[in-house]
């Protein structure tokens, strides 16, 4: 299964909300990254049914802002803050379902986000040798 | 004949050349006979092809997907889902929520990804399985003692060593010190770990002494063949009993670009598919138990996170170091720590935009401590859309229930152990907990499986086994009471899961299963008299 030019444009406006990336740490958002050739790859590789979920996913989202908001409009047509918000509504949804899938956008760019090396090396920085960080081992 | 590699290089690159055949490469049909078949490469099968071609017998393994050797390891997890986990790692169980379901689907099964946690099958479990199974005799602690023995000397099984311990194993072994919670560092298959986090991705240095590099290359080395990316469509059968099975090559879907590989066994097939495919083989096969697929059990898990003011840097250390097995038998649950990688934790971070950006600079600080469950729910596994396999299970509340107090207890150790905040990870709890009072809130939570993260790798049943072949799908031989010469030999077969990790259980059954089966002229596998039984 493959998704849309179309689609694929709404799942990229939906993952650059919830990962924006930060001027202060210097971290580039997921926009800079090559959201659309992942989204092509990842549809490829799924099985059908997982692939399914992501478009379903996609279109949830999409058509978000239609009943949040009540306002005709995709999830790319909004600005940076209310896309975040409306996300942040959906992933905190009642319905199980509703938020699921939301959560599954969020996992899908994590997998492209968080493997680029400039956002390893903010979450992760470099290691510290173990016995400079206590020291100690518990005598268990 | 051996490839030139280094002296330090791993074992999957020291094997006869003409051992391995890629079926990603096949350019055309083949047919081969063995003494014996075994279909899958994981903690089962590697382990029963190792033995038996120890005992002199022709082995084919046969696998599904590809062997993807450690100088090719990469740290990234989409990577690892899309080249070693089945489904692309998107596998889930279905019921009242969607459990996702982490399987291996390369040579070495899911011990290339899994943490090498070594737990010999508990006795008490084996009790229950000869009280309520009639499998006393065939699988006592003594019989199985031998083997344990010899899987653990061969796979260097060893406590976690202060090198490799890391500051998130420690925390949670010195918290449970402090709370009278008996805990202690896990024994591991390992050779020299470095604590490099990253056996989620594949050990990088060989350390981890998954099948990928034990015995799949060393039973290839003493004469044992491997066909890779090779996927079994069935088991022949021929004469009334299992002849051998007929693969294919990638492609099975247009059958005009795979290849058909027959595998002839003159002695009998074993499965070690797994829990999830071996029924389906069966089904495949002609087998049509009523037995066959069904009390699918697993062990749920779902895990904390902490934010604490020095680093904890969990990418350090063992990836599964420390443990407390000590309420499993009076609660049904095991505390146990887990390092994620940076990927699927972005996942954990609670928030979305410019709070979850703000939280990344966090994650060097955050532990991970996890409970997981003996459920007690079972499910089923079937047939699904287009032939895949589908499993179905819902977690009972009970089950639910004893997930939220282990979490409720972890998070309270967290707190005690100097936490500043918690990631609890539950719907209906704040998504950020600031206090150990707050943790209440995790104790209202509902008992309903969709509130909260769980996972599962550990699956059991669905082939089970029994004396009444009415009840389950093979005897105390392990061979199929349907048919002849066909042995499953998997954790499918387990009448219950155990509440420990169980690679170690696998592992030993299947050894003891293969010997048995070895030890027979006729590949048949004898029973044990009535006096083994403990």
């Amino acid at each position: 299964m493959t998704l849309t030019r179309l689609e694929r444009r709404w799942a990229e406006a939906a993952m650059v909300a919830i990962f924006p990336g930060s001027v202060e740490a210097g971290l580039a958002g997921i926009g800079a990254m090559q959201v659309d050739a992942f989204l092509r790859e990842v549809m490829r590789t799924l099985p059908f049914r997982a692939a399914l979920g992501v478009r379903l996913a996609v279109w949830l989202v999409a058509v978000a802002p239609w009943f949040m908001l009540r306002r005709f409009a995709t999830i790319a047509g909004l600005g940076l803050a209310e896309r975040e918000r409306v996300i942040a509504r959906l992933v905190a949804s009642r319905s199980y379902a509703v938020r699921s899938l939301a959560l599954l956008l969020k996992a899908i760019g994590a997998l492209l986000y968080a493997a680029d090396d400039r956002v390893r090396r903010r979450m992760a920085p470099p290691r510290p040798r173990l016995a400079q960080l206590r020291g100690r081992a518990p005598a268990v | 004949m051996y490839p030139e590699a280094p002296e330090s290089a791993p074992a999957d690159e020291a094997f006869p050349a003409d051992a391995w055949i890629d079926g990603a490469r096949s350019t055309g049909d083949l047919e081969e006979i063995f003494d014996h078949v075994v279909v899958g490469s994981g903690a089962s099968g590697a382990v029963a092809a190792h033995a038996l071609v120890a005992a002199g017998r022709s082995v084919a393994i046969v696998e599904e997907g590809p062997w993807v050797r450690t100088r090719e390891f990469g740290d990234g997890v989409y990577g690892a889902f899309k080249r070693m986990f089945r489904d692309a790692g998107a596998q889930v169980m279905e019921g009242r929520s969607y459990l996702p379901l982490l399987q291996g689907r390369c040579v070495g099964g899911s011990t290339v990804m899994n943490s090498a946690i070594a737990h010999r099958t508990p006795e008490d479990v084996l009790d229950e399985w000869a009280e309520r199974f009639g499998l006393g005799a065939a699988l006592s602690p003594r019989a199985l003692e031998p083997h344990f023995e010899a899987i653990e000397r061969e796979l260097s099984v060893r406590v976690v060593g202060d090198e490799a311990l890391g500051e998130n194993n420690r925390l949670f072994l010195e918290e449970a010190a402090a709370e009278g919670l008996p805990a202690r560092r896990m024994r591991r298959y390992e050779n020299g770990c470095r604590g490099s986090g990253r056996c989620f991705t594949g050990c990088p240095h060989g350390a981890k002494q998954g099948m990928n590099v034990s015995y799949v290359p060393w039973a290839l080395a003493r004469g044992a063949r491997l066909f890779s990316s090779c996927k079994v469509e069935r088991v022949l059968v021929e004469g009334g009993r299992a002849a051998g099975v007929v693969a294919w090559t990638p492609g099975i879907i247009d059958r005009r670009k795979g290849h058909r590989v027959l595998l002839r066994a003159r002695r009998g097939v074993l499965v070690a598919a797994s829990t999830v495919q071996t029924p389906g083989l069966l089904r495949r096969t002609g087998l049509r138990g009523r037995a066959i697929g069904e009390h699918f059990q697993c062990h749920p898990g779902v895990a904390v996170a902490g934010v604490f003011d020095a680093p904890v840097d969990m990418g350090t250390g063992a990836t599964q170091g420390a443990e407390s097995v000590s309420l499993r038998r009076s609660h049904r649950i095991k505390l146990e720590t887990l390092a994620i990688p940076p990927e699927l934790a972005a996942v954990r971070i609670p928030g979305i935009g410019r709070e979850l950006m703000d939280r990344f600079e966090e994650f060097a600080h955050v532990a991970m401590w996890a409970v997981v469950v003996r459920a007690e729910a079972e499910g089923r596994v079937g047939a699904g859309w287009g032939g895949r396999d589908r499993v179905k299970l819902s977690l009972a509340r009970a089950d639910v229930e004893r997930a939220r107090k282990g979490l409720a207890l972890l998070a309270r150790m967290m707190f005690e152990a100097g936490a500043r905040e918690l990631w609890p990870g539950v719907y209906g709890v704040p998504n950020v907990l600031r206090s150990i009072d707050e943790v209440r809130w995790i104790d209202e939570a509902p008992a309903d499986p969709r509130a909260f993260g769980f996972i599962t790798t550990h699956l059991f049943g669905a082939a089970r086994m029994g004396v009444d072949p009415a009840a389950s799908v093979v005897g105390p031989d392990f061979q199929t009471h349907e048919l002849e010469g066909l042995y499953v030999v998997d954790s499918s077969v387990f009448p219950t899961n155990l509440g420990v990790n169980p690679q170690h259980s696998i592992m030993a059954m299947s050894r003891l299963a293969a010997t048995r089966i070895a030890e027979s002229r006729t590949g048949r596998s004898r029973p044990p008299p009535a006096h083994a039984a403990a």
